[in-house]
């Protein structure tokens, strides 16, 4: 297969709930199709599903609110950014706790953070001054010589 | 009980009721003033987002679903949104998530209104680099987006098949390199999907494309020429297919009506 990575993808979508299962499954698609393994497509899947959600559910509050997911895919791992208008007030201020919480500490924020944590090498998020949020997440792949 | 009635300006159609307090016994003429007040006439969807409601009575529900009906016969409707788990829980035991449609949020429920009128169709897009293994998720990417927005397997497969072959052209017939892309914008409604596919143009293969795409050409196109099946198989599935060929790009726009047989998607 004449695959030289990185790659890169970028999906633009409605900021509905609806569209994130056909989204969460492109990306395990996507990866797998690149030769990364099933565990590492299923655990990309789950943290997609997690991000996008959040972005759904605490950063639209307009009709017309939209969602950005890029993906660049190298070698030896893959890192997500999810871009959302943002939300109000309450939901910045509630994002912002769950990114204060070190991954050490116990919290139970409900905001799907601490299994992306788990899951990932790193999670960043950034709150400009307009409240657009962007989430970046790196994963590593575990085993490039061994399928997870 | 409080309630707060306020009209959508980007969507006249609609109105909320914001309720907050308990929707009980002593509460029902009061919804039922609130109600009054609303002219159905121009205002057919109403969403009731009852978040701060402490209590519901099977009484104020009964009025929900008097207020449901007068909308239905004017071709509307009365969702719910904003439920607590307490209230939705009391709306399971009594049956009544079988009735209303009960939405997360109120933008997410005048979305669904929007989309059920078909007012403006919703728009994904996707930019993939230019390789042939890449095309099998876009494809279906593409029918799972029909299929949860309502569109029947047939359709879906349809839509499916469109894409594989305007993808894999756009890639076996576009400027090969690392760096090429394609990009795909799917713009879907209540009746009909639309897709525009773009890629770069290879300078080597234009000559060829376009007179690939000449009239004269496309009559001669037969089964068992191994050039132009695609575009014919995409005609067949279609509604409507353009292509504009020039050195900056190739754009392949497609449409496609969704068929629905006695108000049942295909």
């Amino acid at each position: 297969m004449n695959i030289q990575l990185p790659y890169k993808f970028e999906l633009s979508f409605p900021g509905d709930i609806e569209y994130i299962p056909a989204i969460r499954k492109f990306v395990s698609e996507v990866l797998l199709v690149l030769q990364f393994s099933p565990k590492f497509a299923y655990r990309s899947e789950i943290i997609v599903d997690e991000i996008c959600n959040n972005a759904v559910n605490y950063g639209c509050k307009t009709e017309d609110a939209r969602i950005d997911l890029i993906c660049n895919v190298y070698e030896d791992g893959i890192d997500f950014t999810v871009k959302d208008p943002g939300g109000d007030h309450q939901h910045i201020e509630r994002l912002k706790n769950a990114i204060s919480v070190q991954s050490d500490e116990k919290s139970n924020t409900g905001l799907g953070l601490e299994i992306v944590r788990m899951l990932s090498e790193s999670l960043n998020v950034v709150i400009d001054e307009q409240n657009l949020t962007s989430v970046r997440i790196v994963r590593k792949r575990e085993d490039i010589s061994q399928n997870n | 009980m409080i309630v707060d009635i306020k009209e959508v300006a980007a969507t006249p159609e609609a109105v909320i009721l914001q309720f907050s307090g308990e929707l009980d016994f002593e509460s029902i003429k009061s919804l039922v003033d609130a109600f009054k007040t609303i002219d159905t006439s121009s205002r057919k969807y109403a969403i009731a987002e009852i978040g701060k409601i402490s209590m519901i009575s099977s009484a104020a529900l009964g009025e929900f679903m008097g207020f449901r009906k007068t909308l239905l016969e004017k071709d509307g409707d009365l969702v719910f949104a904003a439920m607590n788990m307490d209230i939705r829980a009391k709306f399971s035991s009594m049956g009544a998530t079988k009735i209303f449609r009960i939405f997360n949020d109120v933008r997410s429920a005048l979305n669904a209104f929007k989309w059920q009128r078909g007012l403006a169709p919703e728009v994904i897009n996707l930019t993939f680099p230019a390789n042939l293994h890449l095309v099998p998720p876009v494809r279906q990417l593409a029918s799972r987006i029909a299929k949860q927005k309502g569109y029947g397997n047939k359709d879906s497969f349809r839509i499916e098949t469109i894409i594989d072959e305007i993808c894999n052209n756009a890639i076996e017939h576009g400027k090969r390199g690392e760096d090429q892309n394609i990009s795909v914008k799917i713009d879907i409604d209540q009746k009909q999907i639309e897709f525009d596919v773009i890629n770069t143009s290879d300078p080597d293969k234009l000559e060829t494309l376009k007179a690939l795409l000449k009239p004269t050409h496309e009559q001669k196109i037969h089964s068992e020429e191994k050039r132009g099946r695609g575009l014919s198989l995409i005609k067949m599935l279609s509604d409507e297919l353009s292509v504009d060929c020039s050195e900056k790009g190739t754009v392949v726009h497609v449409k496609k009506v969704r068929e629905v047989k006695n108000g049942i998607s295909n």
